[in-house]
């Protein structure tokens, strides 16, 4: 397997020869703050158009076809036209909050994929309360989402932003539950070592029924978190119009939609990292003959190909489902989801004290 | 005692005319609210569903507005109510929009048409038009203002009641509709799920909906008013416009109103070609309906398997009629051409793969968990508001009314072949829902007893090239896919009609719309608007 | 107990409905696609042959159509979508005074296609054909010319009128293809 720490480490030394130590950090910083935002892009691009063909193929359809081949040049006609479009100030609005919100949703989201190591030794926000910090600013976009509601003076905005509001806080609860089964199971909140100590094995199997159960509750509450069907009713476009973002137009429209399409890749490739062992192969303890034919696939593409294995199967609720109401979507985590994420917390941690896993 | 002499010992004055299918009685307005009490409420008279209720402008006569009621204890206890006002200065009449509340928007439709006032009607605003608009476009003596007025309408939520005071003189009174701190939204008339551009006032408690005031003529076209130049054939053509998923459905109305007034007799083989067209079409509807309901909930890919299927029907209404969607295939003494000779064999393909359609339809919507608890419970239409509001159809029916047309006065071929109507008493949007799912089947149940046994004959009899219907009033109903799509047809023996109403399958829908929403939350006001399943271009005419 | 079954009761049922549904939509996933290919399947496209698409003017060889110009169909259009032109010519042969058609103009944005025109029509001179690619940049396009007189008969200043347009004249050609 390789390792990406040597390619880091090799940069490092070749800047300290040239650079004083600081201004040697201070480089790698700003390089790995565009590349992260490159990566960014270029995985909001991808989402978008594997969006429309996913749910296409749902529906019958064929998706975008015309621009390029397979319509792949749609997505480039798509980010020119949400760029050179004009933003719109609408005139009664609180402008300062107005502008601002699509920044605090697209920060959070860029700050939480930081956090997702691609490959080993890839990884750059790495330290041992990972996960913890993971949740903390996953977080923050719901701040973006109540201010853009409330400052956009539109009655559906604030609408939208107070069912995202509820939401969103509600659902945090259960995807903290469903992660602390794991972590309970793993022992540490440290992305790295959650994802080494998959090596003999995913999460998922080694805690069998109780990471399971951990699984599907994150999957669904993830989904809602993400504000994607069928929990979308800050955007319920059959009830309020585009809600929250209604009054948003060009780039300001264009960040929200980046985020909200990164944040789905993001919840899939945090729930590939945590039950699906991230960018570790498909090791079968034993088997040491298939592991290492397993071993030759690189990292990056063990990560990648789950997470979107995973935004698929989100992709494939989304574009099946009919959408809750807001009082369904509560009682659903109040009633349903908290009460069973209680109860496989217990298990989890029983099995953990008494070595019932593998 | 018959309804006859129980009106006649009442009412010395009434004039009372007996035809076959109905009672004339003609009454003065004075009259018309001791009449309607005891109309509505005599235990052995019990007109409890008022069909259509009509403004007339009859020149030296006055104005008139006509109702025509039913008994849904007893169907053959068919009346029409013609009642005159005299007063051409100021033309005044009492409301009954208490007794049956499908008067509501009825009698404000016929307060923006001819002027007339209702008194003790809570709401008299116009219906379609501006309320700055000049003049009342139905009258007779009507002359359009000169240049056309295209400021913005200014929004005003308040709104005129007339009372009597107690010299008897009419007064108005004006008040409001919302106070000034009520959280009030717009949905519509540019909305994602009103299907068109229909304007509901909302006024809000947080989630739930305290009160809903709906706005409707953004596509008023004045389809009434232009009939009343045109020669019966183009006025036709003006019905596929109405409820564009039941076109050849509404249009089957007034060929038949007009046959019927012409005492055109028909042959065996048109009657079973308009059959089956309805009833294709009744399919086509509910397919459709099936797309949209999903859509309003969320479910936007059964809204895709919903239209896919629905492009099977289109394709065989096409080839036989040259049209998808304004078909303008029956005419006058019958249809356009015969059946395009694929017809039969292309429809018992459909048949053959609609159940597989319909099971998929189970499968992904009808018994998902979200769905059901979406809609079970939610919209709660009780039979005797049914009834009141006059909203026929899978609607009706879903309250458990049986207010199918094809079983209550049947037509074309529909007393011949035998199917099921379907009835639930859950009242509710899932029981509307389901009712349109099952009724799918049941026309497929007609198309297939119907489709082998087209007898031969013409496909049109021959009628003049100028039409003239004896002079009279009729009313023909048919079922159209949403309900009783009715005409009432006044002629003078003229070659355009004197009057000509539609009875809209869809006002009676969206005038109990405030009743079914309030106190739900705003996701259910689009699940009921979606179960309703109203289309704006024939509330609006 | 009872009620702890029917809690975990409802989850399996729940459960069990929704997998059905993402069963239906997953195999739709994998199923070959409705979508229609326009315009690139235009050479194998089928237009039903009764469809109502662009009202038009059979013309023979020599560029006579059996129009009499009655005006029938003007009369009966409810549009007012049609206009027809007509001169009274002399017929050398017999010395009886004749209607002409001088000009036939057709307003395809105000057609509704309710066919009386074609059904009135004397001499079925007019039908409608299967031509649907009717959308056009301007408005003033979609009135077309059926039929103009030749030169010899033809008024001055109405020819005039149609050659500041050949674009009325190129449309008029253009509902022949399917």
């Amino acid at each position: 397997m390789f390792d990406f720490s040597i390619v880091t480490s090799s940069i490092h030394a070749w800047l300290s020869e040239y650079l004083s130590q600081g201004l040697a950090i201070f480089v790698e910083c700003v390089a790995v703050g565009i590349g992260i935002l490159a990566l960014y892009a270029i995985i909001a691009i991808i989402m978008i158009y594997m969006e429309r063909k996913v749910c296409a193929a749902f529906q019958c359809r064929i998706g975008p076809v015309r621009v390029g081949p397979f319509g792949l040049f749609q997505l480039i006609a798509d980010v020119i036209k949400m760029l050179i479009k004009e933003i719109i100030i609408i005139s009664h609005s609180d402008k300062f909050l107005y502008n601002l919100a699509p920044y605090v949703v697209i920060v959070g989201s860029v700050l939480a994929f930081a956090c997702l190591p691609i490959s080993q030794g890839l990884e750059i926000l790495d330290f041992n309360i990972g996960v913890f910090f993971f949740l903390a600013v996953s977080s923050i976009g719901v701040i973006g989402i109540l201010l853009a509601g409330w400052s956009s003076n539109n009655k559906f905005s604030l609408i939208g932003a107070m069912r995202s509001g509820s939401q969103m806080i509600s659902y945090e609860l259960s995807i903290g539950l469903s992660v602390l089964t794991v972590v309970a199971l793993a022992g540490t909140m440290q992305f790295s070592e959650i994802v080494a100590m998959q090596s003999s094995g995913w999460l998922l199997f080694k805690g069998h029924i109780p990471a399971v159960i951990a699984f599907v509750v994150y999957l669904i509450a993830a989904n809602a978190e993400c504000n994607r069907g069928p929990f979308d009713l800050p955007e319920a476009e059959s009830e309020l119009t585009a809600g929250f973002h209604t009054e948003y137009s060009g780039m300001h429209f264009g960040l929200f939609y980046v985020a909200e399409f990164v944040n789905l890749f993001i919840v899939s490739a945090f729930a590939a990292t945590v039950f699906l062992g991230g960018w570790m192969p498909f090791h079968v303890s034993g088997l040491d003959g298939f592991n290492r034919i397993m071993d030759y696939i690189p990292g990056a593409l063990w990560f990648f190909g789950k997470s979107f294995f995973l935004v698929w199967v989100l992709m494939w609720i989304k574009w099946t489902f009919p959408r809750l109401r807001v009082d369904q979507i509560l009682q659903l985590e109040w009633k349903y989801l908290v009460p069973i994420g209680l109860v496989n917390l217990s298990i989890m941690a029983l099995c953990a004290v008494f070595g019932w896993h593998f | 005692m018959s309804v006859q002499n129980k009106i006649s010992q009442q009412f010395p004055t009434a004039q009372i005319e007996e035809k076959s299918d109905r009672l004339i009685v003609s009454i003065n307005a004075e009259l018309l609210r001791e009449m309607a009490v005891m109309l509505y409420n005599d235990k052995e008279l019990r007109f409890d569903f008022m069909r259509s209720l009509t403004g007339m402008d009859w020149g030296e006569a006055g104005f008139g507005v006509v109702y025509h009621l039913e008994s849904t204890e007893d169907i053959k206890r068919q009346l029409e109510l013609k009642v005159v006002i005299p007063d051409r200065e100021n033309p005044f009449i009492d409301t009954v929009s208490d007794l049956w509340k499908t008067a509501l928007l009825n009698e404000r439709e016929v307060y923006d048409y001819f002027g007339v006032i209702f008194i003790g009607h809570p709401d008299m605003r116009r219906l379609y038009l501006r309320s700055e608009w000049k003049g009342f476009p139905l009258r007779k003596d009507y002359v359009r203002a000169e240049g056309l007025d295209m400021t913005n309408e200014e929004p005003d939520d308040s709104t005129v009641t007339w009372y009597r005071d107690k010299n008897g003189v009419p007064r108005s009174r004006r008040y409001n509709l919302f106070e000034s701190g009520e959280y009030v939204v717009n949905i519509g008339p540019q909305h994602p799920a009103t299907h068109g551009v229909l304007r509901f006032r909302v006024s809000l408690e947080g989630e739930f909906l305290k009160k809903l005031d709906v706005h409707c003529g953004y596509i008023h076209r004045g389809v009434e008013k232009l009939c009343e130049s045109m020669t019966y054939q183009q006025t036709i053509s003006l019905t596929d416009r109405l409820d564009y998923l039941s076109s050849l459905q509404n249009r089957h109305a007034l060929c038949m109103c007009v046959e019927k007034a012409m005492g055109l007799e028909l042959s065996d083989r048109i009657q079973y070609i308009r059959t089956i067209m309805d009833e294709l079409q009744r399919i086509n509807s509910h397919l459709l309906f099936f797309a949209t309901f999903c859509m309003d909930l969320g479910a936007l890919t059964s809204f895709f398997y919903g239209f896919r299927d629905r492009e099977k029907i289109l394709d065989i209404l096409e080839e036989t009629t040259g049209g998808r969607l304004t078909m303008h295939y029956n005419v006058i003494g019958g249809v356009e051409e015969d059946i395009h000779p694929n017809f039969v064999k292309r429809v018992k393909e459909l048949l053959a793969y609609l159940p597989y359609a319909l099971e998929e339809y189970r499968k992904v919507f009808t018994e998902n968990i979200i769905a059901k608890n979406r809609l079970i419970g939610v919209g709660h239409l009780s039979r005797e508001d049914a009834i009141s509001f006059g909203a026929t159809g899978p609607t009706g029916r879903g309250s458990n009314w049986a207010c199918d047309v094809r079983k209550r006065i049947p037509y074309g071929v529909y007393d011949k072949v035998d199917f099921k109507e379907i009835v639930r008493s859950e009242c509710d949007s899932y029981a509307r829902y389901l009712i349109r799912m099952d009724e799918i089947k049941e026309s497929m149940r007609i198309i297939e007893t119907l489709i082998d046994n087209i007898p031969e004959g013409n496909y049109r009899e021959k009628t003049k090239a100028v039409i003239r219907v004896p002079e009279g009033s009729y009313y023909t109903a048919v079922e159209a896919s949403r309900g009783e799509f009715g005409v009432y047809l006044e002629s003078r023996g003229d070659k355009s009609p004197y009057r000509l109403k539609f009875r809209s399958t869809g006002l009676p829908l969206i005038a109990g719309i405030d009743t079914i929403s309030r106190g739900e939350k705003i996701a259910d006001l689009i699940a009921i608007g979606a179960s309703l399943d109203y289309v704006v271009p024939d509330i609006d005419r | 107990m009872e009620n702890k079954k029917t809690y975990l009761g409802k989850i399996a049922s729940a459960i069990e409905s929704l997998a059905t549904g993402m069963g239906i939509t997953g195999k739709e996933f994998f199923t070959p696609k409705v979508t229609e290919c326009y315009p690139e399947n235009r050479d194998t496209l089928y237009i039903f042959d009764r469809f109502k698409g662009v009202l038009e003017m059979p013309h023979d060889e020599n560029g006579n159509s059996k129009c009499i110009a009655c005006g029938m169909c003007q009369t009966v259009c409810p549009n007012d979508a049609i206009v027809v032109d007509s001169e009274m010519v002399e017929d050398e042969a017999s010395g009886k005074k004749k209607k002409q058609l001088v000009k036939y103009e057709y307003d395809l944005g105000s057609c509704m296609y309710c066919n009386l025109c074609v059904e009135i029509c004397p001499t079925d001179a007019i039908r409608f054909n299967t031509g649907f690619e009717n959308a056009v940049f301007d408005r003033s396009l979609l009135n077309m010319t059926l039929h103009v007189a030749k030169a010899g008969t033809a008024k001055k200043e109405e020819t005039s009128v149609l050659a500041d347009k050949p674009e009325a004249l190129e449309k008029k050609e253009k509902p022949d293809q399917k």
